[in-house]
């Protein structure tokens, strides 16, 4: 209903001829020298109209307004619609406020005051409240006028619209409305006179019914709000569960035993790494700093290392497992371990964290790969803390995991050791 | 706002590590990051669930130009429906239907059949190789997409982190700007009875039994366990449908539907107890067995099977996803709880599927894929809820959207119906396949249809015309006035059509 709101108004000129109506039976427009305020009462937003709701008003007492201005929103059974203003005023004060109910058109609602009035020196002017005949009548007239053809046309019998104007229908008709236009030797006016209640403003078989008068005129809107309900996930009543403390996770995981760290190490030798190295300067001209290796080595390693100890397969691997999904089963998996590299000896290193000085990692290599490709004559020495012969190549890991790291750093060293060449192929 | 919420990348990482008994590695920590994790980890957007809502929404994602990742846990994409739901249902029931078809119904069409015999291995092989060309499909438009699949579980570190135990063992985490929640449902257990899915099973275990059982009951009625113990019947079982209401179907289908579609399996050799509950299920002996009990008070019963398939509903799964740390709330149903437009109590997470509000089912999650990406990238979505099509994919199908009598009649609205039997349709008549009717429900006054129930050959194929019609607001009379091409069982649909708002030609 909202939107369907916010996107119709009140044209100005209906507006503007039921202001200055107003206006004229009680001297609004002239009564500019008279220092009287002019009461404002519910309009009838379409000839059918006798009552309506007040949805909210759009301006506070005491506000100036100018002409086009929106003053108030304005409901119906069957439309809400925003009313504008017909020239400029100030809103003196409001008799009935938002979410008034069944005002019968006539009745006062407010009352205005011209533009450059003092409104502390006006006093407020005696309802005059009209009889309902004289409602009828007044609202009437002007409808008559600007609407001549097709209400009149039918017999009386149909509905001029009461809601909003149909936007052009430019898509085909539905071949019901078609048949109806057709048989009823609707005309373009007529069509733009209904009011649609398909989703986005498309004209339906029923709003055709209402508009001839066949169906009450308040049953399209009536299924269109129930559609329009229905079309969203019901929020309503969420009952909230007691929440699952955070806490309690922390506990949770402590039952199981706390991880331990441990170092796991191996000696390397490099030897022949670099003998490898060498030798492609010689024969290719390219030199492939010990990064290359190493890093090669690790990607190499790092395939398919016994799962760690306490590995438990998840709900979802079970259950591929019934389902024949996975039938080799985790046997192994990559590692995404990076050794930490120093040389020998070293005083003591097991258990304790590294010194960043002596220890340098593969990143750092990486690092320093760039510096290195500045083709000097003579290579650069190795990097501080490792040797062209010995080194330990170290992983700090969870306990659960010794033995995956331990049969990393072996493959690493078979790979340096024994067969570096297959590294740089 | 979101990124004051931000701790620390470092810190995080380090505390995530101090308090996880998962393994991780390497060097120090600090330069592993700096590394490799840092520059690249901040996406736009991070999926959990790698199910219908998820792949969908990374994918749109994807298309919009966000940075995507998804984390699935289970090793596949496609979520329940691909790897355990619709898909392998739909195999089996398709080949278990064409099996039963040859036994039974081959004579008087004038085909002499030989030895017809059940190879069961080979039909769950023709339903896994539809299954993994299908989530491989799903894997390759990742990659077109530029979506990063990260194969893990996922669970929040904080707001903006999620951590993933990945499947390979080590330990990842991302950092998103929106968190997209879709880690779905599992099948809800029975109290006392445990799922052992080889003689207690859900319709997961249901998908790949090794052998027919010789006597299978299926507790619940809904659609799961219909689809599932029509395909057990239908390969040789002797199947009993135990029912708590007085309906089965689950409450979406049409009453008279329900009734019609019983009517049909009871027909082709399912045992029906309605308005009954399980009381207790023992399954210690040679065969399952359990205490039922007449929901209104009838004589208790024993009843025994081979197989018990425990089909009573899905329930959210959230399980190690987190929520609790930072806060998310569930409802007492245990679904994530949501605004209209999708997003949890933090406004960047937001949550879609069946681990939320709504109908549990594929295309309603899809639909709310795009429609949260759209909220992400363009601030405004849509899904239409009062259209969402449901169907049952027994033989014959059941197909409904939009509104039903009971419905109707419980809210005081009025309603005007049309019916056309398959028995008056030409194209039915011709296959032999005659049995059930198309039912429409609209307004007496203005003729707009309210809702479509179909029971019938094709009938979830046929849907989607009055899914189409109840989305355009048409009437019966425009489905009336539109061609339909002869002889197709759609013709039953236009029928029906005339019959509600005027008269049927055939009929
Ligand atoms: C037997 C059966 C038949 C069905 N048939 C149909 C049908 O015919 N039509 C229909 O519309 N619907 C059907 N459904 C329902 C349909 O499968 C679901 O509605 C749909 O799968 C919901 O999608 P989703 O993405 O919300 O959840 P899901 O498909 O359940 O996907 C969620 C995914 O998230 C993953 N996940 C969960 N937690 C985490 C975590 N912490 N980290 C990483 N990943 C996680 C899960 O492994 C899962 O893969 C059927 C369901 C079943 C069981």
């Amino acid at each position: 209903m909202a939107s369907f709101a916010t996107a119709t108004r009140l044209t100005t000129r209906l507006v503007s001829r039921r202001v200055t109506q107003d206006a004229a039976t009680r001297g609004f427009q002239t009564s500019a020298a008279s220092l009287a305020a002019q009461n404002f009462t519910m309009p009838a937003l379409s000839p059918t109209m006798t009552e309506g709701n007040i949805a909210s008003w759009k301006i506070k007492e005491g506000d100036s307004f100018s002409a086009g201005d929106v003053l108030l929103e304005i409901e119906t059974d069957k439309a809400s619609m925003d009313v504008e203003a017909a020239e400029d005023g100030i809103l003196m004060k409001i008799m009935q406020g938002d979410g008034s109910k069944n005002i019968q058109v006539g009745s006062r609602i407010g009352v205005f005051a011209e533009p450059d009035d003092d409104i502390s020196k006006l006093e407020i002017p005696a309802d005059e409240k009209p009889s309902p005949k004289e409602a009828k009548k007044e609202t009437q007239a002007p409808q008559e006028s600007q609407q001549p053809a097709p209400a009149k046309a039918a017999g009386g019998q149909r509905q001029p619209k009461s809601g909003p104007k149909a936007p052009p229908q430019k898509y085909p008709l539905y071949p019901s409305v078609e048949h109806l236009v057709k048989e009823h030797k609707l005309d373009e006016s007529a069509i733009s006179d209904m009011t649609p209640t398909g989703p986005g403003g498309r004209l339906l078989k029923g709003d055709v019914l209402a508009y001839l008068g066949t169906v009450s005129p308040n049953r399209p809107e009536e299924i269109k709000a129930r559609f329009v309900h229905n079309s969203h996930l019901d929020l309503s009543n969420i009952k909230i569960a007691a929440p699952k403390e955070a806490p309690k996770k922390a506990t949770k995981t402590t039952e199981v035993p706390i991880p331990e760290d441990s170092v796991v190490t191996l000696p390397v030798s490099l030897a022949a790494v670099i003998e490898v190295q060498e030798r492609i300067e010689k024969k290719l001209g390219t030199f492939l700093p010990l990064s290359t290796f190493i890093a090669r080595a690790t990607e190499l390693a790092n395939d398919e290392l016994p799962l760690p100890s306490n590995y438990r397969p998840t709900a979802d691997e079970l259950f591929n497992q019934v389902l024949g999904l996975d039938k080799v089963g985790p046997k192994g998996s990559r590692g995404r371990y990076l050794p930490q590299i120093s040389a020998l000896p070293k005083p003591s290193f097991t258990g304790v964290a590294p010194k960043p000085k002596a220890k340098v990692d593969i990143i750092d290599f990486l690092a320093s790969q760039t510096k290195k490709t500045t083709s000097k004559p003579k290579r650069p020495s190795l990097q501080p803390g490792i040797s062209t012969t010995d080194n330990v190549f170290s992983l700090t890991v969870p306990k659960a995991e010794e033995k995956r790291a331990q049969v990393f750093l072996q493959k690493v060293k078979a790979v340096l050791e024994a067969e570096p060449g297959r590294l740089v192929l | 706002m979101l990124a004051s919420r931000l701790i620390p990348r470092t810190a995080v990482r380090s505390v995530c590590r101090s308090q996880s008994s998962l393994p991780t590695v390497v060097s120090p920590l600090s330069r592993w990051r700096r590394g490799y994790a840092s520059q690249a980890d901040e996406k736009d957007l991070v999926i959990i669930g790698g199910g219908v809502a998820g792949y969908v929404a990374a994918i749109k994602a994807g298309q919009e130009g966000l940075k995507v990742a998804c984390i699935e846990k289970r090793g596949s994409l496609g979520g329940t429906c691909l790897n355990v739901g619709c898909i392998p249902s739909k195999s089996l029931l398709n080949n278990s239907h064409l099996y039963h078809q040859i036994l039974h119904d081959t004579k008087n069409r004038g085909i002499e059949v030989g030895d017809v015999k059940l190879n069961l291995q080979a039909m769950m092989k023709a339903k896994e190789t539809s299954v993994t060309g299908l989530t491989k499909g799903i894997e390759f438009l990742f990659k077109k997409n530029g979506v990063e699949y990260i194969k893990g579980t996922g669970s929040f570190a904080s707001e903006n982190e999620v951590k993933v135990q990945l499947n390979d063992g080590g330990e990842t985490s991302v950092v998103g700007k929106n968190i997209l929640i879709a880690t779905g449902s599992e099948a809800t257990p029975f109290p006392g009875l445990e799922i052992d899915e080889k003689r207690v099973i859900t319709s997961t275990g249901a998908l790949s039994l090794d052998k027919v059982p010789e006597k299978m009951i299926v507790i619940g009625g809904g659609i799961i366990g219909l689809e599932m113990g029509s395909v057990w019947s239908r390969l040789g079982a002797k199947v009993t449908v135990v029912e708590f209401l007085d309906q089965i179907g689950g409450p979406g289908m049409d009453a008279e539907i329900a009734k019609q579609a019983q009517k049909l399996l009871k027909k082709q050799g399912i045992e029906f107890k309605l308005g009954t509950k399980v009381v207790t299920g023992d399954k210690s002996g040679e065969t399952v067995k359990l205490e039922v009990d007449s929901a209104k008070g009838g004589k208790p019963e024993t009843l025994d099977a081979d197989v018990v398939l425990v089909a009573i509903g899905r329930r959210p799964y959230t399980t190690g996803l987190g929520l609790e740390n930072i806060g998310l709330e569930i409802d007492e149903r245990g679904r994530v709880v949501i605004d209209s437009e999708y997003r949890t109590k933090a406004s960047h997470i937001r949550c879609i599927g069946d681990v939320t509000f709504g109908p549990m089912l594929a295309h309603k999650a899809e639909e709310e894929a795009v429609a949260a990406v759209e909220y992400i990238k363009k601030g405004y979505g849509h899904v239409n809820y009062g259209v969402i099509p449901s169907v049952m994919y027994t033989h014959p199908e059941v197909a409904w959207v939009g509104q039903n009598e009971q419905e109707l009649k419980k809210d005081k609205i009025p309603y005007k119906i049309g019916t056309f039997p398959f028995s008056a349709n030409s194209r039915a008549k011709t296959n032999l396949d005659t049995e059930g009717l198309v039912k429409m429900i609209a307004d007496p006054e203005t003729d707009r249809l309210l809702g479509c129930h179909i029971i019938g050959p094709n009938a979830g194929e046929m849907i989607a015309e009055a899914t189409l019609a109840l989305e355009y607001g048409a009437s019966t009379e425009d489905i009336a006035r539109t061609c339909h091409a002869h002889p197709t069982l759609a013709e039953a649909f236009k029928e029906a059509a005339m019959a509600t708002y005027s008269k049927a030609i055939h009929y």
